[in-house]
């Protein structure tokens, strides 16, 4: 591939001064040997073989970068993205009418965007899902881990503490019922506080602390390979105040977005987002809309709505690819976030558990 | 974080230099630039700027800790994790007391008690721990001049009996109550952000605004075109400031903005400030919630 001076990642100033040499193509730099080159460009040899060797690394397509690249070529068929669409996991929520809507739960390599009003129940959400990441596979989890970035300090130890138990809980149920090797052998390693060290929990105040954090991320994340899941717990908040320019608080948040859906990919990891809700003043009426802008509304991939009806909790799925719309009533309850109870409890029949208001789990999934 | 300078993020000096000529001294203009304009000022090649990002992300990134390590700190020394109210099925709702460390809102219409309330919670947080207090000082902002001495030795003498039995102990715990009279929004910001030192100093364990909505109600008209936008900032770098005092110090914040009965267009609009307290408390005049 013959592929022009210009374009390639080196220094401004080396590049300008290879253009102006003359060099149109990474073939003609390569012949010519890095002897040659620092005679005619006059730069010290060892610069000169330097500039070399990151053009043979960008002609030969592996580029091995630091940041945990298995971005060489990223194409493939149709079939083989089928197949491992179908072979990928999700995330489970334990409601699991909020599973069904999203087609099974939450998605790896995907972005979510939750929003919601204050209180409605996002951070439950999101700290359910960083405990249901770590479900061992045996009983229908990812078995990985979670990163928790928090913007807003609303992340409560002891309320993840109440869920992982519930979660423990619910697993050694089945795995009572069910009596199967595998499953008491992953239980062994599946306690509430084996839950609680794998939540990796980032505390940033400000949007520079995300942004960094964001930055360091693929280090983190190739570092600690069993991570399935990034949590941005309020990606709203520290961009909503003090941001005089708005353009660039568009483009920092594009390059977040964009920064967020590589590692998605790279790292086979869910991303979920949590948003605000902002009051759009029309003509006649305001109404509640995401915060952030039109623009920030195609950074996430599935987009939930959460909101009351009266006192009832409401999850909408505003956006996604391959399920349809549609909105479900759910709980938050003392075990974390559950659905609402249906008024006839007599209708599970093949429900092992002994808790009508765990989700009941078919071990023939997977 | 946002304003350390690039030299204390271990750059080199000659690149400090060259960055400076494009005013960039500080880790927030390196990290809002985007790569190209990274490579154009450092002179460097894509590779290269990648590892001087991450060396500057670095610099400014925050700590990593496990849930596990939190919980962990949190047990060493349950006492003084929650201040407790005093009122029993309050404490039971709230598991425990309000919490320390975190942002408490107090709403209702007026005329409900909530500075009251406040004025109670000072008493309770002067009190030694062995009482249930915090031992500590306290920072009371007030904008309403609702604040009443006279009303704090009252509840104090007759809630305490006991304790306060004599005038030296309750001129002591009246001298470890700070008040502070802010009546405009810029002020009320100002204190806001020079209190750091004032906790460390007066070991104040509790700080108090009462109440965040007069000053917001005086000043920002919602009908006029830009305050709206203007109100949230104020709102949101209030709320972002005493949550990072609260958090650092482990102190537990209140802020009590007043609210016409039964107008949720007023809740909605007020959402950033809300948005970012971890507890609500709704206080009607039937009872407490």
């Amino acid at each position: 591939m013959q592929r022009a001076v210009g374009g390639l990642p080196l220094a401004p100033a080396l590049r300008a001064r290879l253009v102006a040499a003359g060099f149109q193509t990474a073939q003609e730099l390569l012949e010519t040997g890095p002897c040659g080159l620092s005679k005619e460009i006059g730069i010290s040899k060892e610069e000169a073989l330097e500039a070399l060797q990151v053009v043979r690394q960008e002609c030969h397509g592996d580029a091995t970068r630091t940041a945990g690249g298995s971005g060489a070529t990223r194409k493939c068929t149709a079939l083989e993205l089928l197949e491992e669409e179908q072979a990928q996991g999700f995330i489970i929520t334990f409601c699991s009418a909020l599973d069904n809507i999203l087609g099974g739960g939450v998605q790896l390599t995907k972005i979510t965007e939750i929003c919601g009003a204050p209180g409605v129940g996002k951070t439950q959400l999101c700290m359910q899902l960083a405990v249901d990441v770590q479900i061992p596979e045996c009983f229908g989890g990812v078995a990985g881990e979670a990163v928790f970035i928090d913007t807003e300090g609303s992340f409560m130890v002891d309320r993840v503490v109440e869920i992982a138990t519930a979660c423990v809980q619910h697993c050694q149920l089945i795995a009572e019922a069910h009596q199967e090797e595998d499953n008491l052998k992953a239980l062994e390693t599946f306690s509430v506080e084996s839950i609680l060290s794998h939540i990796y929990y980032f505390r940033c105040r400000d949007y520079i602390e995300l942004l960094a954090q964001v930055y360091l991320l693929p280090d983190f994340l190739s570092e600690h390979s069993k991570v399935r899941l990034v949590v941005v717990d309020g990606i709203a908040f520290p961009f909503r105040h003090d941001f005089e320019d708005l353009s660039l608080r568009t483009r920092l948040l594009n390059g977040l977005a964009q920064q967020l859906i590589i590692i998605a990919n790279d790292h086979k990891s869910a991303v979920v987002l949590t948003n605000q809700m902002t009051t759009r003043i029309g003509q006649s009426q305001s109404t509640l809309v995401p915060a952030l802008g039109e623009s920030w509304g195609h950074a996430a991939t599935v987009r939930l709505i959460f909101h009351w009806d009266n006192s009832q909790r409401l999850a909408t799925l505003y956006k996604s690819p391959s399920q349809k719309e549609s909105t479900i009533p759910y709980h938050i309850t003392s075990h974390g976030f559950r659905d609402v109870q249906p008024p006839a409890v007599t209708q599970n029949a093949e429900d092992t558990e002994m808790n009508p208001r765990k989700r009941p789990r078919r071990e023939e999934e997977k | 974080m946002a304003a350390k300078k690039l030299r204390r993020a271990r750059l080199s000096e000659e690149l400090c230099e060259r960055l400076s000529r494009y005013q960039i001294t500080t880790c927030q203009d390196f990290l809002c630039l985007s790569f190209l304009e990274l490579m154009k000022v450092t002179g460097q090649s894509y590779y290269d700027v990648q590892k001087l990002l991450c060396k500057v992300s670095r610099a400014c990134a925050p700590k990593m800790q496990t849930a596990y390590e939190m919980k962990l700190r949190k047990s060493v020394n349950p006492a003084l994790a929650f201040l407790s109210t005093t009122l029993h099925s309050l404490d039971k709702v709230l598991h425990g007391g309000v919490p320390c460390g975190s942002l408490t809102e107090i709403t209702s219409p007026p005329g409900c008690g909530k500075t009251q309330f406040c004025i109670m919670v000072s008493v309770l947080a002067t009190l030694p721990v062995s009482m249930g207090g915090l031992d500590g000082a306290v920072i009371y902002i007030d904008t309403e001049s609702a604040f009443s001495a006279e009303r704090l030795i009252e509840i104090a003498g007759s809630r305490f009996p006991t304790y306060f039995d004599s005038d030296e102990k309750l001129f002591c715990m009246t001298r470890n109550i700070h008040l502070y009279r802010e009546l405009t929004c810029g002020t009320v910001l100002k204190r806001i952000m020079s209190l750091e030192e004032e906790i460390i100093s007066k070991k104040v364990k509790l700080i108090i605004i009462d109440s965040v909505a007069s000053v917001v109600r005086k000043e920002f008209d919602t009908k006029l075109q830009g305050n709206l936008a203007e109100r949230s900032n104020f709102l949101a770098r209030g709320a972002s400031v005493l949550k990072y005092l609260a958090e650092e110090f482990s102190i537990p914040t209140f802020d009590a903005p007043m609210d016409r009965a039964g107008s949720c267009l007023y809740w909605c609009s007020l959402s950033p400030a809300a948005a970012s307290t971890r507890w609500c408390l709704f206080i009607t005049r039937e009872g407490a919630e």
